[in-house]
């Protein structure tokens, strides 16, 4: 393997990571304030995906699609908060049981709508940038650049807003929060919305570059969870710890061996991970579910 | 101010108050006493809406509020210092006492209140003492400027001087403000210290209601309807 060849393939890593901590991002948002095990994450996932794919079916752009996205996905999210989940809270096994409906049914209406083929989206960027010793596209240095533009922004928010603390303070203690003036049925549906805008960002940003079919979200669902499991609940670096370790894995054993065999070194992985560190690599003492 | 009618509520199928009828003035400190499990913590959840009500009614200023969710109740005056205080223990002192008002700029005020709060405002809160929380925990209520004041027991694990301390603030923000006060104690000593009538509760309903200048010439009073 040459110098060219392991640069391609650690941005090649780089850009699958920051996409997956996106995705994991928006399930430990949805964790870790509403106590919700949302299985239902890869199909907003999949909304996001189709939504550009109907944008541009409609004579729109690739990045009217993207931009939409979120949007649109924050809504499907506030309807799912407003039908289901708002009727499950503090049942975690129901909120699994329930989420995994929405999922079915949100899958199936897809199916319904727009057949069970897969369909592939045009590079919205062809360019690529020169690197020495080799090219690489600028669309996939583009998602790169938006993953961490929004984990940062996601940061921010929690971090260092008024919301952000707030939301921070619904987190610790609902009922104190409450006492202290603070709708906290708002902040469910208001971080239940954006969880599920990330993950429609996500699908959006990654449907030119893997096939968009109604069964696309099972693939990010279950290696986000893990990302989340093994890097921790409590903070933005928990997620992103957990999606560098797996992604890194993950990439590494496919080049090296073959994808099958990365499946297995990331579930074999993530399994001792969480037994050693079961509050993950940088949890923090929180409430338990 | 605050007027509770026939409060009936508890827990699963089990009532813990039954028939309770308590009213609070402007400017009245009223502390509620009685044994363990006699309804005092569940008196005030459910003032706040922690706690569903089975029947009765809540008013304050006249409003009825006990149909709101607790989050309207707070915007509506009332405000709430649980057992335990309710501190958000990763937060620091600061950011507690920005959360009740995060609209207001600056917590001066809040700290001016308890001279240790600002010596210590970058501190954890559940790295201070507890005399220091509750000081914070109360400085916090204090800060959403209510016009009535739930307190559930802050003298618990509490030094005397701190209780003194806590009783002259009170006091006076009372008086300046004509803020209303319920104190819920199974220690006397700060409800004799604060409040103006004490109230006996006996099997979730108001037993006695004497003036709280009686007990303070004869605390005998206090002992006899406590059975000590």
């Amino acid at each position: 393997m040459t110098g060219a060849d392991l640069a391609i393939l650690a941005l090649d890593v780089a850009g699958y990571v920051l996409i997956l901590t996106l995705v994991a991002l928006g399930l430990a948002i949805i964790f870790g304030l509403l106590r919700v095990i949302s299985m239902a994450h890869g199909e907003f996932l999949m909304l996001g995906a189709y939504l550009v794919l109907v944008v541009e079916g409609a004579g729109g752009s690739f990045w009217l699609g993207l931009a939409l996205a979120g949007p649109a996905v924050a809504l499907v999210g506030l309807l799912v908060e407003a039908v289901v989940i708002r009727r499950v809270y503090r049942r975690l096994l129901d909120t699994i049981l329930a989420t995994w409906g929405v999922s079915l049914v949100i899958r199936q209406a897809v199916t319904l709508v727009f057949g069970p083929a897969s369909h592939s989206i045009d590079l919205p960027v062809d360019a690529a940038v020169a690197f020495p010793g080799f090219e690489y596209p600028v669309y996939r240095l583009f998602i790169m650049a938006l993953s961490l533009a929004l984990v940062g922004a996601t940061a921010w928010l929690f971090f260092a807003t008024r919301f952000g603390l707030a939301a921070r303070a619904v987190i610790a203690d609902r009922d104190m929060a409450a006492c202290l003036g603070y709708d906290t049925r708002a902040f469910d549906r208001a971080t239940f919305a954006y969880g599920s805008a990330l993950a429609g960002v996500a699908g959006a940003a990654m449907a030119p570059l893997i096939s968009v079919d109604p069964q696309m979200g099972v693939g990010f669902l279950v290696p986000a969870f893990l990302s989340v499991l093994v890097g921790g609940l409590g903070s933005i670096a928990g997620p992103l710890a957990g999606a560098g370790t797996l992604g890194a894995i993950d990439g590494l054993v496919a080049r090296a061996l073959s994808p099958v065999w990365a499946q297995v070194a990331v579930l074999a992985i993530a399994v001792v991970l969480i037994r050693l560190f079961p509050k993950g690599l940088l949890g923090r003492r929180g409430r338990s579910p | 101010m605050l007027e509770c009618r026939d409060l009936t509520a508890g827990y699963g199928g089990g009532v813990v108050l039954e028939g309770l009828s308590l009213a609070v003035g402007r400017g009245e400190a009223v502390g509620v006493l009685g044994r363990n499990g006699v309804g005092k913590t569940t008196l005030l959840r459910v003032i706040m809406g922690l706690l569903p009500l089975a029947g009765g009614e809540v008013r304050l200023d006249g409003l009825p509020i006990h149909r709101v969710p607790t989050h309207a109740r707070a915007r509506a005056g009332l405000a709430y210092v649980p057992q335990g205080r309710g501190l958000f223990g990763e937060l620091s002192v600061a950011d507690n006492l920005r959360l009740a008002d995060l609209a207001r700029p600056g917590i001066d005020d809040a700290l001016g209140l308890f001279s240790t709060l600002a010596e210590r405002r970058d501190a954890r809160a559940d790295a201070l003492s507890g005399g220091q929380q509750q000081q914070l925990a109360i400085a916090r209520a204090l800060r959403t400027r209510p016009t009535c004041l739930l307190l559930d027991e802050p003298s618990e694990g509490v030094q005397p001087s701190v209780v003194s301390d806590l009783a002259d603030t009170l006091r006076a923000r009372v008086a300046e403000t004509g803020l209303a006060v319920v104190l819920v104690e199974q220690n006397a000593d700060l409800a004799l210290r604060l409040c103006d009538r004490l109230v006996f509760l006996e099997a979730g309903a108001v037993a006695e209601t004497i003036p709280a200048e009686a007990a303070r010439r004869d605390p005998a009073l206090i002992d006899a309807r406590l059975g000590l």
